[in-house]
Parts: structure tokens; sequence; C-alpha cells
């Protein structure tokens, strides 16, 4: 058997990519701290972890070691670990369930069903725990320096992890009260040959975008990308050794980022200062005071400006941390920059888990065929949304009202009434779009005709999307793609196929 | 039992149930995306890798249809891009259309040059093509030595396998699954499958029990790779094992890929279950003629093989492996064309296929443990005598 080596140009595994870190005071409970890890950057609607991957976030007290320009956060050595593991998948009759276990600090552990909302809690109420998949709350409208773009994320989910923790009982602030966290996947277990196998960290994140827009700004030309080096150093422990090259290169960047407005807003001190404070990247929250959409970054900040801070900075899953960040790297908050987007797919939620529900996704059945046959001959047999003579399933058709916003009411050969809505016609550009009203076991169907000149005749595409309503999605897909094909059979009778 | 070689992975693997869940998930998802926006940066790229990867590991040959009806909208939408045009290029590679795949890959070079993927897809078509290997190979060398990941060292080691160099290709894919350091159980299982490859059909002297092994291993990883159990079972039933060849099978019937259906009815036949042997082959025929007539180069040398096999229509079979033959004159290519010829009573033909094969290949040391050598190295001695 000959098998050719054409492979895909990667197929790693992205459960294991960490996307963004929150930590918040809880709107549940303001004597709470949520913490929230996300991985899987554009997960499928069903989606589940990875079995050989901890998910962990790692929390450790900060001091504030020095003002302005000698601003410095110093993390202590005490670890709060919360380390959460996926079993492999169950079958449960049609159903697939994944379960997990979360390892909190003290130790103990606690049992949960991923994509079950009310997560769990341990006895005691300390700690409760979601894992699962929810709406991205990330907003990307910013592409290439400073174009403005509709959010690039929107519609995709991710796959959350959401823990809730009394804050005084875990962790104790009156030992001080300011904080660090990051966000780690590592191996599950040490390899089996532990000597061959250095300890190994497939991600990990402190504050948002460190990686690809400090250290690798697309703004700066000919430089080396150093962030798989990033990626492989240590969290609250970057090696000594490299700190010169990662500062220099911190530096480079908020430098190019300053002038992006033409403007330098930023002393040279200042952008060191920074730059040494991004350096030490872990997402600083301080539980004795108030976090809210717009703290984001105000401890580092007031920080840098030698005052004292104000909120609890953190990030909370509506922060808009691109927006917030790119109007301080390039007018030093003069002027504050929005980006394409105002918010996210979905705004967060007030309660457990916080972050949205996941989007739906959409069916889709496409199906296009080529005729010989020129265009207008074949948009003036297919074009009327009222004409369905065409489609041998259709027996009649009767239509109510005019133009955009008119009903057509089809009686099937089989006897069933299906009714649409014409929502758009470009008969220049031949293509309408209908929506369905009742008659298909569906919501939000949406079909599009569109007609292109090819060589010498023309080609159809029709495409339907929809949400199955009451039915299996497998059933209303066939029942769909049942329609197309037959009347595609039925155009390529009258007109030809296109050699 | 062969401890001697057990797969030594780092770290664990993802569960393969897992992974193939969330390769279909987010498949569906990468559709979803592309008709909402078709012009959205990856949404079209992501489609290919993710079409591939539930070809090539879950027997999912529909893929090559939903390829189709993806670059169709990628041309009513944005016709004239370069982007297009790789997308282009990539899913006439899938389906072994190189000269076509080469060609939207030139039109791209000439409007301002060829991206990373695209000279990867580039140098891909020359391995598959048979073209310039040294030079591929010297590519290959350098790529896999600086990323060090398995994903390049497979085809590294799939091109010395080519190559001949059987014992260095052994090492490669070894070497790659030795120090693979991520989570995807789908390199492991592509790595184990071709070691499989390697010993129980490329290696002159065929180790069915090494073979055996590896493929095991790649179903261990991957329980739905639909080609690694068809493979194990034609193992199986090599050894008469047509009670677990049968159950390796009768699991990936839904895939839909016809060399199932072909490798059950050579088990039920060996069972004595004539009728339903008789019907998984009629299901197999109409299979591979459906995916011929709609994917001619890309199935042409698999159809040649069923045709020469129990497919039995030692016609079709040699038509099919010149098809294949013109497509992609590989020496692996000449030696199929070779053997159908033979087979179909073309003494002629396979004659003129010898000394094509010559012409091609003759230099290369790969030919001369091909099964062409010889016949070469009795014309060299002949020739040598004449002087």
């Amino acid at each position: 058997m000959s098998d050719h080596i054409d492979g895909p140009r990667q197929i790693g595994d992205p459960a294991g990519d960490l996307t963004d870190l929150f930590a918040f005071t809880s709107p549940e409970n303001p004597a709470h701290t949520v913490l929230a890890a996300n991985v899987f950057p554009s997960a499928g609607v069903t989606a589940m972890f990875s079995n050989a991957i901890n998910h962990s976030i790692v929390v450790r007290r900060v001091s504030v070691a020095g003002l302005g320009n000698d601003a410095k956060f110093k993390a202590g050595d005490k670890e709060y670990r919360f380390s959460c593991k996926f079993d492999v998948l169950q079958r449960d009759g049609e159903k697939t369930i994944q379960r997990g276990t979360l390892t909190c600090p003290d130790g103990r552990t606690l049992r949960f069903v991923v994509n079950d909302e009310k997560g769990a809690s341990t006895p005691d109420g300390v700690f409760r725990v979601f894992a699962g998949l929810r709406s991205d709350p990330f907003l990307l409208a910013w592409v290439g320096g400073m174009k403005r773009v509709p959010n690039l994320l929107q519609h995709d989910n991710v796959l959350a992890i959401v823990i809730e923790f009394d804050t005084q009982r875990v962790l104790n602030p009156r030992e001080g009260s300011l904080f660090g966290a990051i966000a780690e996947t590592t191996p599950l277990a040490a390899g089996i040959n532990p000597v061959d196998s250095p300890p190994l960290r497939y991600d990990w994140v402190g504050r948002p975008e460190q990686t690809n827009m400090r250290l690798n700004n697309s703004g700066l030309k000919d430089v080396a990308d150093v962030r798989d080096l990033w990626n492989q150093q240590t969290p609250f422990a970057i090696a000594e050794e490299l700190q010169p090259l990662f500062r220099k290169r911190l530096v480079d960047s908020l430098t190019e980022w300053d002038m992006r407005d033409g403007k330098a807003d930023w002393a040279p001190a200042e952008i060191n200062a920074a730059a040494n404070v991004y350096l030490d990247d872990f997402l600083l929250f301080d539980v004795s005071k108030p976090t809210s959409d717009t703290s984001f970054l105000e401890i580092e900040k007031k920080t840098l400006r030698g005052k004292s801070y104000t909120t609890g900075g953190g990030r909370t899953v509506d922060a808009n941390v691109i927006d917030i960040m790119i109007t301080w790297w390039v007018n030093n908050d003069r002027e504050f920059l929005h980006g394409g987007s105002p918010s996210a797919t979905k705004p967060g939620t007030k309660t457990f888990p916080y972050e949205a529900a996941p989007n739906t996704e959409l069916q889709t059945v496409a199906d296009s065929v080529d005729l010989a046959a020129s265009p207008d001959q074949v948009w003036s047999a297919i074009g009327k949304f009222g004409d369905l003579t065409w489609h041998p399933l259709a027996a009649s058709v009767r239509l109510t009202g005019e133009g955009v916003g008119q009903l057509r009411t089809i009686e099937t050969i089989d006897g069933k009434r299906i009714i649409e809505r014409l929502e758009a016609v470009d008969n220049p550009q031949r293509l309408y779009r209908y929506t369905n009203v009742s008659g298909l076991p569906v919501m939000d169907y949406t079909g599009t005709f569109d007609l292109k000149p090819k060589g010498s005749g023309s080609s159809v595409e029709w495409r339907v999307q929809f949400l199955a309503d009451n039915q299996p999605t497998l059933i209303v897909r066939i029942i769909v793609a049942t329609l197309l094909k037959t009347g595609f059979e039925a155009l390529t009778k009258r007109f030809g196929a296109l050699k | 039992m062969i401890a001697a070689l057990d797969v030594d992975l780092a770290y664990p693997l993802t569960d393969g149930d897992i992974a193939v869940n969330n390769l279909e998930s987010a498949r569906l998802h990468s559709w979803s995306r592309f008709w909402r926006d078709p012009l959205r940066e990856q949404a079209a790229e992501s489609i290919v890798d993710q079409e591939q990867l539930a070809a090539q590991f879950l027997g999912d040959l529909a893929a090559f249809d939903r390829c189709d009806t993806l670059v169709r909208h990628c041309d009513r939408v944005d016709a004239e891009s370069p982007r297009t045009a790789l997308i282009h290029a990539q899913v006439a590679s899938m389906a072994h259309r190189f000269a076509e795949a080469k060609r939207y890959l030139e039109t791209i070079a000439d409007c301002g040059g060829l991206s990373d993927a695209g000279k990867r897809l580039s140098l891909s078509i020359d391995q598959a093509w048979g073209t310039d290997l040294e030079a591929v190979l010297e590519a290959r060398r350098r790529i896999s030595a600086k990323s060090g990941r398995l994903e390049d060292l497979i085809p590294l080691a799939a091109l010395l396998a080519d190559l001949r160099e059987f014992d260095e290709a052994d090492q490669v894919y070894q070497r790659g699954l030795k120090e693979y350091h991520d989570t995807s159980p789908f390199p492991v299982a592509w790595g184990c499958f071709q070691l499989g490859v390697l010993w129980g059909e490329l290696m002159p002297e065929a180790q069915s029990n090494r073979a055996e092994y590896w493929y095991r291993k790649a179903i261990e990883y991957l329980p739905c790779y639909v080609k690694a159990r068809v493979h194990l079972a034609e193992v199986y039933l090599g050894y008469g094992r047509t009670k677990e060849a049968e159950a390796l099978l009768l699991p990936a019937i839904p895939s839909g890929d016809p060399e199932v259906h072909w490798r059950l009815a050579d088990v039920l036949a060996k069972m004595g279950r004539v009728a339903d042997a008789e019907a998984q082959m009629q299901t197999a025929r109409s299979g591979f003629e459906a995916l011929l007539e709609k994917h001619l180069l890309a199935f042409a040398d698999h159809g040649a093989e069923f045709y020469s096999g129990s497919g039995n229509d030692r016609r079709r079979a040699f038509e099919l492996a010149t098809v294949n033959l013109a497509n992609r004159p590989t020496l692996r290519a000449f030696e199929q064309a070779y053997e159908a010829a033979v087979a179909a009573g073309e003494s002629e033909r396979a004659a003129r296929i010898v000394a094509a094969a010559e012409e091609r290949w003759g230099a290369a040391r790969a030919f001369r443990s091909s099964q062409f050598a010889e016949s070469h190295a009795g014309k060299s001695e002949s020739k040598g005598a004449t002087a």
C-alpha cells in the first residue's frame, strides 16, 4: 500500500494553548475572588479538555519594591496553586461526558463535570469550580499597527476554567493583599525517562499579550522572534542571563508603540521602567480593593507614576484590555483609543461562571453547479423569488407583498407548506437571500442564491445556514441537502452541465 | 513481544478519542467561521489543514469533496488573490493534482514570492512527484534539524525510505517519536503508522511482527486511525488471525473508506463467508469507482492496488497504474505500473515501463534495490561483454 507524505502544516494540540487569564472580585460575592483561565482558541461546540495536561493557575503574594522609574513588583516564594486535570471521555447514551478534578491550594480535591454550569463546590463553600465551553471574552479589533477592524474573534468559543474562592480563607490578605497570577499548561506526568526529559511547559500567560504584541511587536523590523524562548521561561523566575535580552526587546517594542501616533509621549526612562515592570510578567490584583472593567493595569500605572494605586487592578471578563494597553503605550493615556469593535461577542455575566454561554454554531449546507447557459438565461429562470417552477419539489408558490420583506408560501409536492421571507435581492449581482418563517424544523435559517459567470456559462451557488429545531441536526442537513441537490439536478437537466 | 521497540515518549499524549472529538469540533467551527466571513484571516487555511487531517486519520474521504466546495467559494469571493491561489494549490496537491498545484504556486511566485507555507507545499509536491530528490532531501534535513519537530522528521524519514535508505529512515522516525514533546496524538500515530509501512511493506524483507507492533501502537494512540486498522488487518490476515482482523475493521466501516470494505471482504472470504465477502467486495468496488470518478489522481494508485488484488480486474489495475505513473513518476509508481502491465499480459508495455524507469531512475542509488535492478544489471553485463 502506498501512502505519500503530504501532511498538514500543523497538527499540534490546541487544547493546551492558553488564550487568557482573568483575576477579579466575585460579582456574586465581594468576599470571594475569581480566577479564570481559557484554553483552546476557536474551540468547536463539542470541544473537550486534554487529559494529558495539567491546567494551573498559580498565585504568589507580591510587594511593591520600588516606585516611579524604580518601580518593581517582587513576588514571594509561597505559591497558591489551583490545578485542574481532566479524564478521558465517557459515553452516557448519546451524550459524551468529561469529568475533571480541581486540586486546591490546601490539597483538597473537587470533582466536577465539564460544561455543568452550576460547577462544583467544596462542602464548606470555600472553593467553587466550573470548566467548559464559553463564548470567547477576548476582543481583538486592531490589526497591522493601528488599523481598526471588527472583532476578529467574533462568535468564537474557548474552553474556560473558572475558580472562585473565599479570599480571606485562602489568601489570608492580612499578610499582604497584593498578588500576582499566572496560568500554565504542563504535562500531567513526568516523562518516562525523566533524565532525558526536562520539565516542560506547553504554555503560560501572565499579563495579556506579552508575547504577541510586546515581545513580537510587528512594528519592529528584522528582529528575531523570541516568543518561544519566552514561553520556555519559568513563570516568576525569568532566567537571569536572558533578562537583558528580553528587557531590550521590551524597551524597543514600547518605544515603537509610543511613536505609532507620531508623537513621543514617554520619556526614555519611563519606557525603561515600564519594560522592567513587564519583565515581571504576572497579572497583578489586590484583593483589598475592588476590581472593575477599567481597573486593569491601574496598579502598574500608578506605581510607575510614583503614586499609590486605588483599585484592585486585575482583569475582569469585560475589560477591553487591548484598548487599555494600546492607549497607554501609544499616548500614555492622553486620549483613549478605541478599536474597531466596542465589545466581545457576548458580555460576561454577573453570575457564576461569569464568562458568557457559548456561541451556537450555524450549520451550513452549500452546493454549486456549473451550467452551460449564460448568466442572464439562468437568472431569468431562478432569480425570481416568487417563481420556483424550476424546482421539482415545489408544486406551487403564492406571493404575499412586494420587494424585500415579501413572503412566498410554497406547497411542496408531498403536501407540506413552507413560508419564506425575502431579505435581500441584488439583480445586477444576481443574488438573493431569504429566511425561513415556518414549515421546516429549523431556527435562524438563511438561504442565499448567488449566480456568477463562469467560462462560457454560469455557476450557481446555493447556500443554506440554519440551526436544527426539534429534529436531529443530521436529519435537517439531509432535508436541506436533498432540496439543493434536487434543484441543481433539474437545472443541469434544463441547461446542461458546463464542460 | 518486541520489548526493544517500545515507544519511549517523553510525555503523555491526549487521549485519541478527545483529539478526534476536538478535531471534528474545530473542523465544523472553521466551516461555520468561513461561511460567516470567507475572507477572515486563516478561515480557509484552517479548513484545509483540518480536512486533510480528517482524510488522513479518520478515512473521511468526503474531505476531498468539501475541499472542492471550499475552493469554489474562495473563487467566488476572492478569485484573484495569492491566498486563494495557495488554497487551490493545497487542495490540488491533496488530491494528487500535482501539476495543477505547481501551476498555482508558480502564479503566486510570479506575484511576489512564496510564503513559508507555499515553499513547504512545493517541497511536498517535489517529494511526491519524485523530482530533484537530492535537493528535497537536503531541504528536509535542514528543516528538520532546525525545528526538531516530529511533523518535519516524518517527511524526512519517508523520503529516506523512498530512497531505500531504510536504516536511517527507521532511526529518524524513532528519534522523532522519542523527542516528541507535545500532547497531540496525531503526529505520533502517524510516525508509528509509517514505521509499520516501513517494516511491513517497504523493506526488501518484510518483518510482519515489527509492522504489527507499529500499527498496533498507531491504533493505541488513535483508535479511529482507519488506515492503521486496514494495514494491521492485512497483517493479521497474513497470519490467519481472521477474527482479530474482522474485529479491527468493523468499527472502521462508518468511515466510508472503500479499503475497509476491501480488506473485510478478504477476511470474510478467508473465513469462508462467501456471500458476506462478495457483498463487501461490491461495496468496495463501487466505493473505489465513485472516488475515482471524482478524484481520479488521488486514488489511482490505491485503485490499482485494489484491482490488482482481490478486486480482480487486471486491465483496470493497469489502466489506473498507468494514470498514476503519468501523474507521479516515482520509482514506486514505475514498479506498480510494471507489475500491473505484466499481470495484464501487456509484456511490450511492461518492457517500455522498465526502459522508462531505467532512464529516469537508473542513476539513482534506490534503483539498485528496486525490482528493475536485476534486468538493469543483466543489461550492463551484456553491454560490458559486448564491449
